[in-house]
């Protein structure tokens, strides 16, 4: 550990440290631009130039590229390098317009900051600017070239550390250009770092555009909610409106960016549909109201029937407090739930993966990056945890080695090795791997790509094994996690990293007393008699479930539905009582991320009607009461509360601070935590006393006999599917087109090729989508995403097969398949 | 050429055509290589290099030996041998000469230096003007391979390598050795700052020695004839070897020739470039390439060798020797020489990118009248600061910049102080 | 770009043969950009996405070499592409004049081309033919020393079509 002295001040620091890092931990910002943590080190940009005055190397060196070492005595306030800064400063501004008041960057602009504190006020330089013409790269991104000081941090960023190849350098000298080939939406689905790491305004955010200043912003620490790996994020609002989302580093769980998802996900919370008011029988009536009709009718309902006749289903994007208001609801009142899976089996899967998550074994998404193999099963990293592709490649330009097992045609960033297995495969080929046998349980020899990865992770020191829990049965988180513990007893040091369905699953599994409580067992209670009421806590499960018919069906049995909410679902329509509730950025919340890592959100603004939309682009109504407009929406805990508090005398609290003491006393995972105050990357939970492991866990479809056919298979797409980011219009424009995908294997036999529009006759309806073909998916299933523009609902329950007569081609004569 | 000046590369040459492949052997061609194959090892062809002090012919003057040395016993393969013929130092065509003289010298070389570095792959890089030596060179590498002199088990010994030319776009950055790496490799031409070096993760992360094409055709002489002889072809205890000087501007015979190192700077002019023209006396030359500094009038009698130029405060370059009159305007010829910088910059990093453009708009105010006194000192400390550059070429275009302002320093303040430029 | 098309067909296959047979088919970017050059006589976005499919990489990555290079054209260009040294030699040896020459002559600014499209006039640094000052290349192939008188010369017998002169991926 060599020892340094940077302006008097000495520091031990690792080996390889770079003065520039050595500095900063001293206090001292030595200026950069091309420097980046995430990106390293290039010696481009120059500015960070410092006076080496003892030690191996002398003179004005770049602080960024100069590794410390013993003796080195190093000055930034040395005349000479201070003098060098300058220039360079100076030089940066030669061609950079002189008009901060109109870039949107202003104000938190590196370049601006730079300039003013590197005394470069007055401009000498007389010639000609060089300009640009700038490229319009989508919704997502504004592109301004003639700002552009060449620190080749976008270009770096997009293609090193994301992969993806659509942006980069042209031309050269002082005509050195960052784009694409031709203007056009960026293919990276993390596009939108770029407005976070240009240091100046090429790149700026498109959307918020022109919303205000940093300085104008309510800004405060957040997560992400749109999948379960809740990346960090700083959230502004202005004048009652989120405008802006930014990655906000941290090094456990993001790094220092997120997805495009992400960080557009968040218009739900201002969106024009959000309902606001309270509402009986669909019309406003003041919460007070509507929480009074509600505890009579729920009275009534236990009185006539028995508590457990009322029902709470809630879900896996509530916060913490939510689902611990829920449960606790259900326990001092006897009512049926919570549950907050959608069906029994995704709750099996949750609880048997957050079960595996023991401390020795769990990793989190920044841990990936030093693996050096990961084998993912059953899970398309890009389409349902984005960030996780990103820390994947991380591990594979480290030298890691990745295997995938996924029936998807998955694409990654990265080289990897792929096999196109059905669930029913990759539940075998695990089991095989995890017994550390050769052959299957039927006694057939493995693949050779499952040999394979036998090998490699026989060989390595450090396997990672990612584990999907969407479209696999139980038993393969189950195996992931024994396979994960046999590694280990081979004295390797590895990881286990699931998904999980939503922001809070992990935290839905810890407070399910059973798989059963899901909102498939509520809805055979409701079509059994047994359940009349029904409390619906941020759940749309319209949306989310995938037998719309029954669950309507099940709905209209009810003699009471209560729905809280904050986005217009299809159950707010249908609802007798509607309860408005609070979003993230409102009232902050705690989430339990797929790792079983602990994050809080804070409340970034009080919420309310945005000016934008109260004054319609004009001035905001001039109104002489004290209240926000459109602000009836409360926390759901704390609504959840006020009922629970109206309905039993011994209902004590209903803030925040009395739902989370229930939850440490009642939930051995949370107790003795600083709840209230945790540290910026969150607490790994300690979930073994919790929630047994899961062995030998099965669910009731998964051994369902495989019927003659294709098996469809639902799946997540980065655009589109989520329920929340799929209000965000700015997505909508970045979405692919939905399609059906299937195997080229299995194409000729159905008559079917590349580019139809067919129609699948399913359980309760026919579903028109285009057909993609490749050679890249499973053999014996097609896929088909949960997207919002398709009425994908009309599946059902269960493992689904389709058959050949129920897939038809619609083609025009003349353009028949050939065969 | 005078009988007395020793002749070794342009010994043979042809007016106007190649040494074929069997005039090159008649000569004693490839006796080298079938020596070094014969029984020597890699470290003997080193230490050959090393007692004969061949310097780098490319620019740089980096000691050959140590180059080849760098590649470590146990590093990986393949290994490369890259014969840097880029070429692009204005006022430098040495190796265009060379290469349409002698191109079995330059592959004899380069097998003889690829085999000291165990390359299995020999790669010549050239620019795009040169097509005409590109072809040459394709037709004799398939000679010589046919010949046994490349290939696989190069004559009977087991030593293998295949020899192909790349051709350039054409960029003047291409010739920095790390520049053409990634050149090489279709990357974006920028150079990268070592650690790590191309002996130690060249090319394809394999270790890889770029050597100049002269450089190259020194070694089999060096190898045939000893280390002793080489050295001693200098006319300086300094020096060793002899030199292609390639002299142009205001003299009358403008051209390539072959002269001993230390030879003076008079007699090269005076003697091998036929003089200057009638009416012009000798001012100033630029006595190495673009990026070295103006050399003034009280070094006309100097010993060109890279020593006596490095103590004279400037650098002998690739010895291309560009001489000015009285008529010249040193400020005129150095915003040409800016403009070539300027546009040539890679665009990697902040001070050649913009401080050169920077830098060729104060020097074109003052060429054309509109200089005024302060801007001399901004262009000094720009230039200084130019040194902090990320590699090589920014140092070397402020050369001339800076012996501009040290040594004629009155002209520049002529033309602000007249605010035009006195030779028009 | 249409792959089957008749003129451009072998000239793709050679290509592809040769990236196919090569451990780095990157080595080979500029050797296959210039070969769609000579064979169409620039390169055109549809040449820099037709070499990028023949490379298997993005258009955009191509597009990153293909604008740094000086004689990778990106610009439709004449018949005759002259690149005019205007480095140091050729510009003490009256450079300046000759380019003022062709320029009125042609009837054309640095960087155009002729009404024609017989040529297009370029500056280039120094060349290396610094012994033959001043020099220009007319696709790839040097003239010089010159004199108005060369140049008349040679543009007329051009104009006429009585020097062969190779196309300007390469003559020499
Ligand atoms: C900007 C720049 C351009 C260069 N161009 C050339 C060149 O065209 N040819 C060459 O041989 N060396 C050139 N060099 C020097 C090379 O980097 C390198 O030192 C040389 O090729 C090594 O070979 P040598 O040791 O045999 O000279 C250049 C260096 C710089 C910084
Ligand atoms: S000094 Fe900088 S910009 Fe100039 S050529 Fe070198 S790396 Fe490129
Ligand atoms: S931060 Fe060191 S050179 Fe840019």
């Amino acid at each position: 550990m060599p020892t340094i002295i940077i302006d008097t001040l000495e520091i031990e620091v690792p080996e390889g440290t770079r003065v520039i890092e050595a500095a900063e931990r001293l206090g001292i910002m030595i200026p950069r631009f091309c420097y980046h943590p995430a990106l390293g080190s290039v010696g481009a940009c120059r500015v960070c130039g410092v006076k080496f005055l003892e030690g191996p190397v002398k003179g004005v060196q770049m602080s960024c590229m100069i590794a410390a070492k013993d003796g080195m005595v190093v000055s930034t306030t040395d005349e000479e390098a201070m003098d060098f800064r300058k220039h360079v400063v100076e030089w940066l501004m030669v061609n950079h317009p002189h008009d901060c008041p109109v870039c949107d960057e202003g104000g938190q602009c590196l370049l601006q900051d730079l300039t003013i504190s590197g005394g470069h006020g007055i401009r000498r330089y007389e010639g000609l600017k060089r300009t640009h013409l700038d490229q319009d790269l989508g919704p997502l991104l504004h592109h301004e070239m003639n700002r552009c000081i060449h620190c080749y941090r976008c270009a770096r960023y997009y293609k090193d550390f994301t992969g993806y190849l659509d942006l980069g350098v042209l031309g050269s000298a002082n005509r050195t250009y960052f784009g694409r080939f031709s203007g056009g939406i960026l293919e990276s689905p993390f596009s939108g770092n770029l407005a976070d790491i240009c240091p100046t305004g090429v790149f700026t955010d498109r959307p918020s555009r022109f919303k205000g200043r940093k300085w104008d912003y309510e800004r405060r620490p957040s997560l992400c909610i749109h999948c379960s790996l809740g990346c960090h994020t700083h959230v502004s609002a202005r004048y009652r409106e989120i405008v802006r989302q930014e990655a906000r580093p941290s090094e456990a769980v993001n790094g220092h960016f997120i997805c495009d998802r992400g960080r557009y996900g968040f218009y739900y919370s201002d969106h024009d549909t959000r309902p606001r008011e309270a509402t009986l029988a669909g019309k406003p009536v003041g919460w007070t109201r509507a929480v009074a009709s509600t505890t009579e009718k729920i009275t009534e309902i236990v009185r006539q029937y028995s508590p457990a006749a009322v029902a709470v289903v809630a879900s896996t994007r509530c916060s913490l407090e939510t689902q611990a208001a829920t449960k606790r609801l259900c326990i001092d009142r006897g009512f049926t739930g919570p549950a907050f899976f959608i069906s029994t089996g995704q709750g099996m899967r949750t609880r048997t993966a957050v079960a595996g998550c023991t401390p020795d074994l769990a990793v989190s998404l920044g841990e990936i990056g030093t693996a050096d193999f990961i084998l993912v099963a059953g899970a398309d990293p890009v389409n349902e945890a984005p960030m996780l592709a990103l820390a994947i490649r991380q591990a594979v330009r480290n030298g890691a080695e990745v295997a995938v097992m996924d029936p998807r045609p998955v694409a990654m960033p990265l080289a990897f090795d792929h096999l196109p297995a059905s669930p029913d495969d990759i539940d075998k080929y695990l089991e095989a791997l995890a017994g550390g046998n050769g052959e299957d349980k039927a006694g057939a020899p493995l693949p050779v790509f499952v040999r394979s990865v036998s090998e490699k992770l026989a060989a390595s020191r450090r396997p990672v094994i990612v584990c999907g829990t969407d479209m696999v049965s139980a038993r393969i988180p189950e195996a992931a996690s024994r396979l994960a513990a046999r590694l280990k007893t081979q004295s390797r040091r590895p990881g286990l990293f699931f998904l999980m369905p939503g922001p809070n699953a992990f935290g839905a599994a810890l407070l399910s007393e059973s798989p059963n409580d899901s909102l498939e067992a509520v809805i055979e209670k409701i079509e059994a008699g047994t359940v009349r009421a029904l409390v619906l806590v941020e759940a749309a499960p319209h949306r989310e479930s995938p037998d719309r018919i029954r669950l309507e069906q099940a709905l209209s049995k009810l003699d009471f539905l209560v729905v809280l909410d904050y986005i217009d679902s299809e159950a707010v329509g249908s609802a007798d009582v509607f309860l408005p509730t609070t979003t993230i950025y409102e009232s902050g919340g705690l989430f339990v991320n797929q790792e079983g890592r602990l994050q809080g959100a804070h409340p970034v603004h009080r919420g309310g009607l945005s000016i934008h939309r109260t004054g319609k682009g004009s001035h905001p109504p001039r109104r002489y009461d004290a209240g926000l407009p459109g602000a009836t929406p409360r926390p759901a805990w704390e609504a959840l509360g006020e009922l629970g508090a109206d309905l039993s005398r011994t209902w004590e609290g209903m803030d925040r601070e009395a739902v989370l003491e229930w939850l440490s006393k009642k939930i051995s995972a949370f107790s003795n935590l600083p709840l209230e105050d945790l540290p910026e990357d969150g607490i790994r939970l300690d979930v073994s006393s919790t929630i047994a492991p899961a062995a030998g866990a099965t669910d009731k479809t998964e051994n369902e006999e495989a019927e003659s056919g294709i098996e469809l298979l639902l799946s997540d797409l980065t655009f589109g599917t989520e329920t929340l980011s799929s209000l965000s219009e700015c997505l909508h424009a970045v979405e692919k087109p939905p399609c059906m995908v299937l195997s080229i294997g299995d194409v000729k036999h159905l008559g079917l090729k590349e580019g139809d529009r067919i129609t699948v006759q399913l359980k309760n309806g026919t579903l028109e989508v285009n057909l993609r073909i490749t050679e890249r998916a499973a053999r014996g299933v097609c896929i088909l995403p949960r997207h919002r523009l398709l009425p994908w609902q009309c599946v059902g329950t269960g493992r689904v097969w389709v058959k050949k007569e129920q897939i038809k081609a619609q083609r025009h004569k003349g353009t028949e398949a050939q065969s | 050429m005078t009988a007395d000046i020793p002749q070794v590369l342009f010994r043979h040459r042809k007016p106007h055509r190649i040494t074929t492949l069997a005039e090159y052997r008649e000569h004693g061609g490839y006796e080298a290589l079938s020596k070094v194959l014969g029984g020597l090892k890699g470290g003997d062809v080193q230490q050959l290099l090393e007692d004969a002090s061949l310097l780098g012919r490319g620019g740089a003057a980096f000691p050959m030996w140590r180059k080849l040395a760098t590649v470590a016993e146990d590093a990986p393969f393949p290994r490369y041998i890259i014969c840097n013929a880029d070429e692009m130092e204005p006022g430098t065509f040495k190796d265009r000469v060379l290469l349409h003289a002698e191109p079995h010298m330059v592959i004899e070389g380069i097998a003889i230096a690829g085999f000291a570095a165990r390359a299995e792959k020999g790669i010549i890089f050239i620019r795009p003007e040169y097509e005409n030596a590109a072809r040459i060179l394709e037709r004799e590498i398939e000679n010589a391979r046919a010949a046994g002199f490349l290939g696989p088990r190069i004559l009977g010994s087991d030593y293998s390598m295949e020899l192909v030319v790349h051709r350039s776009a054409g960029r003047y950055i291409c010739g920095e050795v790390t520049a053409q790496m990634n050149a090489l490799m279709g990357k974006r031409p920028n150079p990268l700052q070592p650690p790590p070096y191309p002996t130690d993760k060249g090319l394809w992360g394999k270790p890889t020695v770029f050597q100049n094409v002269e450089t190259l055709a020194c070694v089999p002489h060096i190898v045939r004839n000893g280390a002793d002889w080489f050295r001693n072809l200098s006319r300086t205890e300094t020096g060793a070897g002899t030199k292609l000087f390639c002299i142009s501007g205001r003299v009358n015979r403008p051209g390539c020739v072959e002269l001993p190192m230390g030879t003076p700077l008079s007699e090269l002019i005076e003697v091998h470039a036929g003089g200057m023209p009638e009416g012009s006396t000798f001012k100033a030359c630029l006595p190495g390439g673009a990026s070295t500094g103006f050399l003034p009038k009280k070094h006309y009698d100097i010993e060109l060798d890279f020593d006596a130029l490095k103590k004279a405060g400037n650098r002998l370059g690739t010895a291309a020797v560009m001489v000015f009159d009285q008529n010249t305007c040193l400020v005129a010829a150095t915003v040409n020489l800016m403009t070539f910088f300027a546009r040539e910059s890679c665009g990697w990093c902040t001070p050649c990118r913009e401080g050169l453009p920077y830098i060729l708009d104060l020097l074109t105010r003052i060429e054309s009248g509109e200089g005024r006194p302060e801007h001399v000192p901004m262009l000094e400390r720009m230039a200084k600061h130019l040194w902090s550059a990320y590699c090589a070429f920014a140092p070397g275009a402020v050369s001339p910049l800076q012996s501009l302002l040290t040594d004629f320093r009155g002209e520049v303040m002529q033309h602000i102080e007249e605010k035009k430029c006195p030779f028009k | 770009m249409d792959s089957s098309n008749e003129t451009i067909g072998p000239v793709r296959k050679d290509l592809a043969e040769k990236i196919a047979a090569s451990d780095h088919p990157r080595e080979l970017v500029v050797d296959v950009l210039f070969a769609l050059q000579n064979r169409y006589g620039w390169l055109s976005d549809e040449a820099v996405a037709e070499a990028a499919d023949l490379l298997s990489m993005t258009a955009l990555e191509v597009e990153e070499l293909a604008t740094f290079y000086t004689f990778l054209y990106r610009e439709k260009v004449g018949k005759y592409v002259i690149h005019i040294c205007d480095s140091l030699i050729c510009w003490i040896n009256g450079g300046e004049n000759l380019r003022d020459y062709l320029c009125a002559k042609l009837g054309i600014e640095l960087g155009g081309t002729s009404e024609d499209g017989l040529f297009t006039l370029l500056p280039v640094c120094c060349i290396g033919y610094c012994d033959l000052s001043p020099a220009m290349l007319v696709n790839r192939k040097v003239y010089g020393p010159l004199t108005r008188e060369k140049i008349d010369e040679l543009i007329d017998s051009l104009r006429t079509g009585t020097v062969p002169v190779g196309g300007n991926g390469g003559g020499v």
